[in-house]
């Protein structure tokens, strides 16, 4: 060690911080409020496969009862679930937003990905959403009209989940070679466990048009008063 | 009998069970360093507060990502770290945290003859001038390293680069200081 580094230890030691507070009541106090044991890996794996069969044995025992899941589409990292009566959502709005606003880089280091984005109007995005670490979302501008696209990593056990009503049109479709969904028609619901295994149990009721697709590991959502064709070409710039 | 305190291995076991107590343990272990840290961070004692009590709530429900045999503190930091930068982020903060020697000395310190005490603190004053010109990606390597006294490992993972990266700041830092310093150091 030379001498500025002895110089720079001694100095550390003169140094005047705050007296850190004692965070373990507000710690204890937090966690026992939403008690919840931290979620292993394969538990995780294990509670979404539960939560998945049992919604897939309720769909084959009793496919068109009603409140029941009538049909299932799945993509890598999100179902969209046909049902006739959607369950109870509250507004995005009144959700709490997008998550927590962030420059794009404190959002690539949170979400743990580069985001890919298309051509954007006005240059690239001031502020980007970030929702429990996993979910990134941009508002971008097109064709005059606010467009919001959604980003999270599939293999991160973010299982994003939707509900569509009977007035909704639900079809496949293609980005670029990648697999592809179009919800189009009456507001649907979105709800998701996040890379924590924890549950977000809030649905929010979307009333826009929505494309959902593949690209790399990540899972994209647009959603916007944006027409298929328009969807699609732009989910098609985006890289 | 008496018993032994439990080691970290052993409290995150238990925490991975839901032991909220077991982890209350670790909390009180690492909640220094990682408020001293979150402030140097933040550039504010509130939100060092709010970032470090969120940082050990959010590693507590990310206990089943943590990968058995590896070393807690780091990836602890790492994650009161995240929390913030983000604070400073979203408060819009810009300005640079400028870091102060304290006025007295600390009880247990020898009493210095009242010339000693003017040189030692001249000394320590113009290293702390210089160490606060640094660029912010350096002072805070340097912060991290001399004053937190944390490992590479730990002020990387504090900073969110790679250990190179420090290693490679700290020299710039240290090569700037001493030629600032000149003869002195």
């Amino acid at each position: 060690m030379n001498e500025v580094e002895q110089r720079l230890y001694a100095l550390g030691r003169e140094l005047e911080l705050p007296e850190a507070p004692d965070l373990v009541r507000s710690v204890g106090r937090q966690l026992d409020e939403q008690p919840g044991r931290p979620l292993a890996w394969r538990r995780a794996v294990g509670v979404a496969l539960i939560v998945l069969a049992v919604a897939l044995g309720a769909a084959l025992a009793v496919p068109r009862a009603r409140t029941t899941i009538l049909k299932w589409f799945h993509l890598r990292g999100a179902t969209v679930e046909r049902v006739d009566t959607l369950p109870s959502a509250v507004e995005r709005s009144r959700a709490g937003g997008l998550g927590r606003p962030l420059s794009r880089g404190a959002a690539e280091r949170s979400v743990g990905f580069k985001l890919v984005l298309p051509p954007v109007e006005g240059g690239s995005p001031k502020v980007v959403y970030v929702l429990d670490d996993s979910v990134a979302s941009v508002v971008l501008g097109r064709h005059g009209r606010p467009v919001l696209l959604s980003e999270f990593r599939s293999s991160n056990l973010a299982v994003l989940k939707k509900s569509a009503g009977d007035n909704t049109a639900v079809e496949g479709a293609r980005v670029g070679g990648d697999p592809a969904l179009w919800l189009e028609g009456g507001p649907h619901t979105i709800t998701y466990v996040d890379r924590g295994g924890g549950f977000r149990e809030r649905a929010i009721l979307i009333h826009g048009n929505v494309l959902l697709w593949v690209h790399g590991p990540l899972t994209l959502r647009l959603e916007g008063s944006l027409t298929k064709d328009e969807a699609l070409a732009l989910a098609r710039l985006t890289r | 009998m008496v018993d032994r305190p439990l080691d970290d291995v052993e409290l995150v076991e238990r925490a991975r069970r839901g032991d909220i107590r077991a982890w209350e343990t670790i909390v009180r272990e690492y909640q220094g360093i990682a408020f001293r840290i979150a402030y140097l961070l933040s550039g504010s004692a509130a939100d060092a507060e709010e970032a470090a009590q969120e940082g050990f709530v959010k590693a507590y429900r990310a206990l089943g990502r943590f990968r058995r045999g590896a070393s807690l503190r780091p990836w602890l930091l790492k994650i009161v770290a995240n929390e913030a930068r983000n604070r400073r982020r979203s408060a819009g903060r810009r300005e640079v945290l400028a870091l102060r020697a304290a006025a007295e000395n600390r009880p247990g310190d020898a009493v210095p003859s009242p010339e000693a005490a003017l040189l030692a603190a001249e000394s320590s004053s113009r290293l702390l001038d210089a160490v606060n010109r640094l660029s912010e990606s350096q002072r805070l390597a340097v912060a991290c390293r001399y004053f937190l006294e944390l490992s590479e490992e730990e002020t990387a993972a504090a900073l969110g680069v790679r250990r190179g990266t420090v290693k490679s700041r700290v020299a710039r830092a240290l090569e700037r200081l001493r030629t600032e310093l000149g003869e002195d150091a």
